[in-house]
């Protein structure tokens, strides 16, 4: 599922998918769900796009790099298209696999797993599958329970009972109801997910969540599968900030970077970073085909990006290709991809994080 | 029927051995290189940026690394339905077998290959040089002359033309007269052991020369070719080009990367060097480090000081360490509290705490003084180096060390310690 956008993004999904959204100084959003679906040896996968699609499909214009390109399965790009008999766009979840399901009955993998491109994490869903096996469940729903004091209300909140069945599932409520969430990745037989979408289809509901998980929690049997490994949702600019900003600690670097297997990427054949006289780095993450000129600190800056002499760049987000003239100061600040911030400029986010975006005459190879 | 116009031939497999321990376990070409790169990233990807889109790979020497990182080309998109990237080691034959006995002998040996692509040029390169060329360039000049064999030639200092082979050309660049490391050099153009030859040319000498032991292209194939009257042409080539055959031009060459806006630029647009890049995370550096004037490869982890030094992919360099003027490779795990001074580490290397590499007089080493010399302190790849040891200057180290190994902790200019029973 990658075909969503978000108020909440601001100006930052304006000219890409939030599931292209850069993270960590190397990757886009969808690589952790792509990477964890390669890992666990799930050979046939579809990205349903829609919004601002584009940008996607140019990260995905390979499927080498998460290793799909097998003769059994493969990756497929399936935004939406008009048929004789439909003209319309994605209208929800439900919808997007509904749209899609002579593809889906021709598929023999009896297992189906739904996930979301805008969460940060790393899964073995082959446990999740064992785990519904086991628990002869019809829909195994992955569940994490927030911290204390997170905002539950943009999640779908669930609960359950002693034996982790749900009995209540609530899809962004106005006041929280509790504090475990759905992590938007779910396991089902195919058969059984073909049903519950084509009988979706006919009465025209169109949400996987709101019509399908929790019209049928009481007749089907719908079970959580807890995990309190790392796992972020990027679809708001302080929930985008504060991800990235997660990498700076080392426990989140060895967990994603330093364990096997390996999370993957589209790879850009971008020289090592380089360091000139003058520069400083402290705390922050600096990506390849970097040159740095300035002072860095506690930011992550993505690839390919130039640093001018004497800026101050301190808690921000340069994203990929950004060129900063000389005597830059950049503080709480995400700065959009490929633009030309121009020298003696400023950018400071006063109570809360400013997207920096000047309009660009250079020209990009 | 197939038809490629031009084919390149890649000869990697010599060992390079004046790296020293750098090549103990790989073939010079897998050598790594600037942070990121292997030696023959280089004229790999000049080959595709060249469209030359079908390379064979001649390996021998320690190939292991070199066709790990090969594979299938990808990194290249030098993996193709028709052509792209072959490894061709040496095979067993009915009647004579050998290895691959010289830089001809080794071609001649894969004819069959080169047959199968029916081409009408073939380029012979080597895998152990560092520059950006195109060949299609090279190959517009050799048809432009109507040449049977182009050479590319660069000009070099008159008072260094002793140590190349050096090329005497008439005024339209056909070559008159060759000269092998002369004492009194009529010219001053060297061959860079680049060669664009007309098929039926090449396989025409290489039959011939097929009993010829040793065979090799400057010795035999091009006299050979130049005494029966065939058209030789010089083409000269004015851009950056560097053997990186010496421990001290390795070095040199790491570290005229590091200037302002290096000479040899890889960070371009045009004409781009691809690797396979095994990690893909960025680089950390802590609240305590510094790093100036060096190049960093990606996921590396920097707690300490990095100064006017290459550091490869994935390498850690612990709290108060001070990097200086050094090249680490691809791997390596550098404790606390060291002091490292023009020190080469190669891949996957574990150096303790407190260890102090570069220091002492700069006495010549006793075992190989021509290797290991200019300074520099070499340990070799998969080397482990106990803590609080001192390394001198011009020293080499390989294997499992421990600290009994290390005299009053101890190993003095111009030693070698060899645990892993490497240099000879």
């Amino acid at each position: 599922m990658a075909g969503g956008n978000s108020y909440r993004m601001k100006e930052l999904s304006n000219k890409r998918a939030i599931a292209a959204m850069p993270i960590a100084g190397s990757y886009r959003s969808i690589d952790f769900a792509l990477s964890s679906m390669s890992n666990s040896h799930i050979q046939r996968v579809a990205v349903l796009t829609q919004y601002n699609s584009r940008s996607l499909e140019e990260h995905l214009n390979s499927s080498k790099w998460w290793d799909f390109g097998r003769k059994q399965g493969g990756l497929f790009l399936f935004p939406p298209m008009q048929t004789p008999d439909n003209s319309y766009w994605y209208r929800g979840t439900a919808d997007a696999i509904y749209q899609n399901l002579e593809w889906l009955k021709r598929c023999h993998e009896p297992y189906v797993v739904i996930a979301s491109g805008d969460c940060v994490y790393k899964m073995d869903f082959g446990k999740v599958l064992e785990y519904h096996i086991a628990k002869k469940a019809d829909v195994t729903v992955v569940c994490r329970t927030l911290p204390e004091g997170d905002d539950a209300s943009r999640f779908g909140l669930v609960r359950m009972d002693e034996d982790d069945r749900i009995t209540q599932f609530d899809e962004k409520p106005m006041a929280a109801s509790s504090n475990t969430i759905s992590c938007g990745i779910y396991v089902i037989r195919r058969r059984q997910l073909i049903e519950l979408i084509e009988k979706a289809g006919e009465e025209c509901r169109y949400d996987f969540v709101r019509d399908v998980l929790i019209r049928y929690k009481d007749v089907k049997k719908i079970y959580g599968y807890k995990i309190d490994t790392y796992w972020s949702n990027i679809a708001s600019v302080d929930a985008y900030f504060n991800t990235n900003m997660d990498f700076l600690k080392p426990e989140v670097r060895q967990y994603f970077f330093g364990e096997y297997p390996d999370v993957y990427s589209k790879v850009e054949d971008l020289p090592p970073a380089k360091y000139n006289p003058g520069s400083s780095v402290k705390n922050s993450l600096i990506s390849s085909g970097c040159i740095v000129n300035g002072e860095v600190e506690g930011s992550v800056v993505f690839k390919n990006t130039y640093i001018g002499e004497n800026c101050h760049i301190k808690n921000s987000i340069v994203l990929n290709g950004v060129y900063l003239g000389d005597n830059v100061t950049l503080e709480n600040c995400i700065v959009e991809s490929y633009v030309t911030i121009k020298p003696n400029s400023s950018y400071i986010g006063q109570d809360g994080i400013v997207i920096a975006n000047e309009e660009s005459d250079r020209y990009d190879l | 029927m197939i038809k490629k116009k031009m084919i390149a031939m890649l000869l990697a497999g010599g060992q390079g051995s004046r790296l020293g321990v750098l090549t103990s376990k790989v073939a010079k070409p897998a050598v790594s290189f600037g942070g990121k790169y292997r030696i023959i990233d280089f004229p790999l990807s000049n080959c595709i940026n060249s469209g030359v889109d079908t390379v064979g790979v001649l390996t021998q020497y320690q190939p292991l690394r070199l066709n790990t990182h090969i594979g299938i080309g990808i990194p290249w998109d030098l993996d193709r339905n028709v052509g792209g990237v072959t490894v061709l080691p040496p095979y067993e034959k009915v009647g004579k077998t050998e290895w691959y006995t010289g830089t001809a002998n080794a071609i001649y040996q894969n004819l069959a290959y080169m047959e199968s692509y029916n081409p009408d040029y073939v380029l012979i390169l080597s895998g152990d040089h560092i520059y950006k060329m195109d060949y299609e360039v090279m190959l517009d000049y050799h048809r432009s002359n109507n040449a049977d064999v182009s050479i590319a030639v660069m000009p070099v200092p008159e008072e260094e033309a002793s140590r190349f082979g050096i090329v005497v050309t008439d005024g339209n660049g056909r070559i008159t007269e060759f000269q092998e490391k002369p004492e009194n050099p009529k010219s001053n153009l060297a061959s860079m052991g680049i060669y664009i030859f007309n098929w039926k040319v090449l396989k025409e000498a290489l039959v011939t020369l097929s009993e010829q032991p040793n065979c090799d292209f400057g010795k035999h194939v091009i006299p050979y070719c130049f005494d029966k009257g065939q058209k030789l042409v010089a083409y000269e080539y004015n851009g950056y080009w560097k053997d990186v055959g010496t421990l001290g031009s390795y070095w040199e060459a790491n570290m005229e990367l590091i200037d302002i806006v290096p000479e040899f630029n890889l960070y371009e647009e045009f004409w781009k060097i691809y690797t396979s890049n095994e990690l893909i995370p960025p680089q950390y550096i802590a609240a305590e480090a510094s790093v100036t004037r060096s190049l960093i490869g990606d996921a590396a982890e920097i707690y300490g000081t990095v100064e006017n030094s290459v550091i490869g992919a994935g390498v850690k360099i612990g709290k108060g360490t001070v990097v200086r003027d050094s090249i680490i490779m691809k791997g390596t795990q550098i404790g606390d509290g060291c002091v490292l001074d023009r020190a080469i580490i190669a891949e996957d290397c574990v150096i303790g705490n407190d260890v102090v590499m570069g220091v002492g007089e700069d006495v010549p080493n006793k075992v190989k003084p021509s290797v290991y010399s200019f300074g520099l302190a070499v340990v070799g790849e998969n080397t482990t180096i106990p803590d609080g040891v001192k390394i001198g200057k011009n020293t080499a180290i390989t294997g499992e060390t421990v600290a009994e190994d290390y005299p009053d902790g101890e190993l003095a200019s111009g030693e070698t310690l060899d645990k892993a029973g490497v240099v000879g």
